[in-house]
């Protein structure tokens, strides 16, 4: 939703400072509940106005018993925690390689000119059409799909690690090295919670990247998951079944959403406009 | 009896001051900086030649962009002059911060860690260091120094900017430093705090025997701390004049600000910082 800014590293900042961060914070459940209200009367309409049989669109009431079937065979759940493993570890492992890559492109100009024009390429790739190489190069596997996912997933967060490495105050540094600071504690004391705002920005904007193309690659290549039930469901003429896995799919992503917010409101307590003032 | 007294003596002397002939604890020889500035190289010092002695507090003054803060940082081993410059620490040759020299900077705000408490701020340069007991008593010595106690488990940013400055000086303090670097540490901070803070400061100078170089905007409180001022002029700059500040210790606000000997060097330093301005 705000990726398209928040992408952007140069006005990326830190989750605390940011407008939107304290906007969403701010919205409580019911405006949130609003916000479903076209929705709620898209799927009234159809309701009404579809017919059970359409191979096309099967009206709302339809999906929720094709969703009961999928569950007691027991195929649904193994989807999802295969949709959601994919996802974790691409996401855990973009943010790790993310934030190192940034840290170090970041803190010295030469390593930023050796591999920014990589970078651009591999960035401009369509994550879809790595897929066929993946799976050429990896097979039909878990380790294709968390390969994907990790590739797309990574770039938000190494150019917000980047930025974010720019933006640390000369005197910070300074300050650590006055006080005798070595490399290590300096890193471990001063740099990476400087950092930490700026890689969970990165990790904000790239989960729900992360999701769309852990889906994207599960519909691609029939490798289990959520989006290889979808496939498949559409390949049989289920048309009530891919509503109803679309429908889990939206609600893993809010849900994703939903985990990152509270921990970031969690973590970054400490910074001014996160805190609630009563302590 | 009387020889065999005469090293132990001296040796409380030295820790006294003053010495005929203290050593030097910093010496600046043909000192200059040159710094990127968007029309390439700009020379901002040219061949600076001064000393600091051995528990001496030395003032910095000059218009603003003159290099107070460049110099502070030179001597503090935070920057590099340019090749040929000489700056030694003691005998050493300056080369990254010296061990015992700390620097408060200018920019507060910026040299606080955000994530950490004020207390936890303070603790960061003994962390490791001292014992856990020991790195407690320090932190709460300091804090209380600059009458932040209370504030002890406050995030800085809750606090205003001239309480964000006091706990940048007690982080510095609690390091026991053997030299202050004091970058406008007063600069934010109002009249009536600003004076305790003076007073508090000289306090733990004339205590610890520590040696400081000071910079500040303010004539006044320039005469009022320190034995010696450094005027910046010219552009690039060089000291253009040196005031020795000759007032006896300990001071007094009022006394001594008002003594025949002060107000004279007022007027000299005043004229020394006018002729920087044409
Ligand atoms: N990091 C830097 N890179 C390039 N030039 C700098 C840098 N820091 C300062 N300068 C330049 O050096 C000159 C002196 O700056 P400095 O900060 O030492 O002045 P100052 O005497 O401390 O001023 P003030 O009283 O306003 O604090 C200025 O012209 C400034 O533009
Ligand atoms: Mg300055």
């Amino acid at each position: 939703m705000t990726a398209a800014t928040a992408a952007d590293p140069d006005r990326a900042h830190q989750p605390g400072g940011s407008d939107q961060a304290k906007s969403t914070k701010r919205t409580t459940s019911a405006p949130r509940l609003r916000g479903l209200l076209p929705l709620v009367v898209l799927l009234s309409v159809w309701e009404l106005v579809g017919s059970p049989g359409s191979p096309f669109f099967p009206p709302p009431s339809t999906w929720g018993s094709a969703l009961i079937g999928l569950w007691e065979n027991g195929a649904l759940l193994a989807a999802v925690l295969a949709t959601l493993t994919t996802f974790c570890i691409g996401l855990g492992t973009a943010t790790v390689v993310g934030a190192v890559l940034g840290l170090v492109v970041g803190g010295s100009p030469g390593a930023d000119r050796a591999m920014s024009p990589t970078f651009e390429f591999a960035r401009a790739m369509p994550p879809a059409a790595m897929v066929p190489i993946a799976t050429l190069l990896l097979g039909y596997d878990e380790t294709m799909k968390v390969t994907v996912v990790t590739l797309a997933a990574i770039w938000a967060i190494l150019l917000n690690t980047r930025a974010g490495v720019r933006r640390i105050d000369q005197t910070l540094l300074d300050a650590a090295r006055s006080l005798q600071l070595g490399t290590v504690e300096r890193i471990r004391k001063v740099i990476v919670p400087a950092l930490l705002p700026a890689v969970f920005l990165g990790v904000r904007v790239a989960a729900p990247i992360a999701v769309v193309i852990t889906l994207l690659v599960e519909i691609l290549t029939h490798v289990e998951g959520v989006g290889a039930l979808i496939a498949q469901s559409q390949r049989t003429f289920q048309p009530a079944r891919v509503y109803a896995l679309i429908l889990v799919a939206g609600a893993l992503s809010l849900l994703v959403n939903g985990v990152l917010g509270m921990v970031e409101s969690h973590v970054f307590r400490y910074l001014p406009g996160k805190a609630d003032g009563s302590e | 009896m009387k020889a065999n007294e005469q090293p132990v003596a001296e040796q409380a002397s030295a820790e006294d001051r003053p010495q005929p002939q203290p050593r030097n604890t910093f010496e600046c020889r043909n000192l200059s900086v040159e710094l990127r500035s968007s029309g390439g190289l700009a020379c901002i010092c040219r061949s600076i030649d001064f000393e600091v002695r051995e528990g001496e507090f030395v003032s910095i003054m000059g218009r603003s962009g003159s290099g107070k803060t460049t110099l502070l940082r030179i001597l503090g081993g935070l920057l590099s002059p340019t090749p040929g410059s000489t700056v030694r620490y003691y005998s050493e040759q300056v080369d990254g911060p010296p061990r015992g020299v700390i620097t408060v900077f200018q920019n507060y705000a910026a040299s606080l860690l955000p994530w950490r408490t004020v207390e936890k701020n303070v603790a960061l340069g003994l962390e490791g260091k001292v014992s856990k007991d020991e790195k407690a008593e320090r932190v709460a010595e300091a804090l209380a120094m600059v009458s932040l106690s209370k504030r002890a488990k406050d995030y800085p940013w809750r606090l205003s900017g001239g309480m964000q400055q006091r706990v940048q000086l007690a982080r510095a303090l609690a390091m026991r430093p053997s030299v202050l670097l004091l970058d406008e540490p007063f600069g934010a901070l109002d009249a009536m705090t600003k004076t305790t803070l003076q007073d508090e400061l000289l306090h733990v100078y004339e205590q610890t025997g520590a040696t400081v170089v000071f910079v500040t905007h303010d004539v006044d409180e320039a005469l009022y701390l320190s034995d010696r001022v450094l005027i910046l002029q010219g552009d690039p700059s060089t000291i253009g004049e040196s005031v020795a500040v000759q007032c006896s210790r300990p001071r007094d606000q009022i006394e001594t600000k008002q003594s025949e000997g002060f107000l004279t060097l007022r007027r000299k330093v005043y004229e020394a910082i006018m002729q920087g301005h044409d």
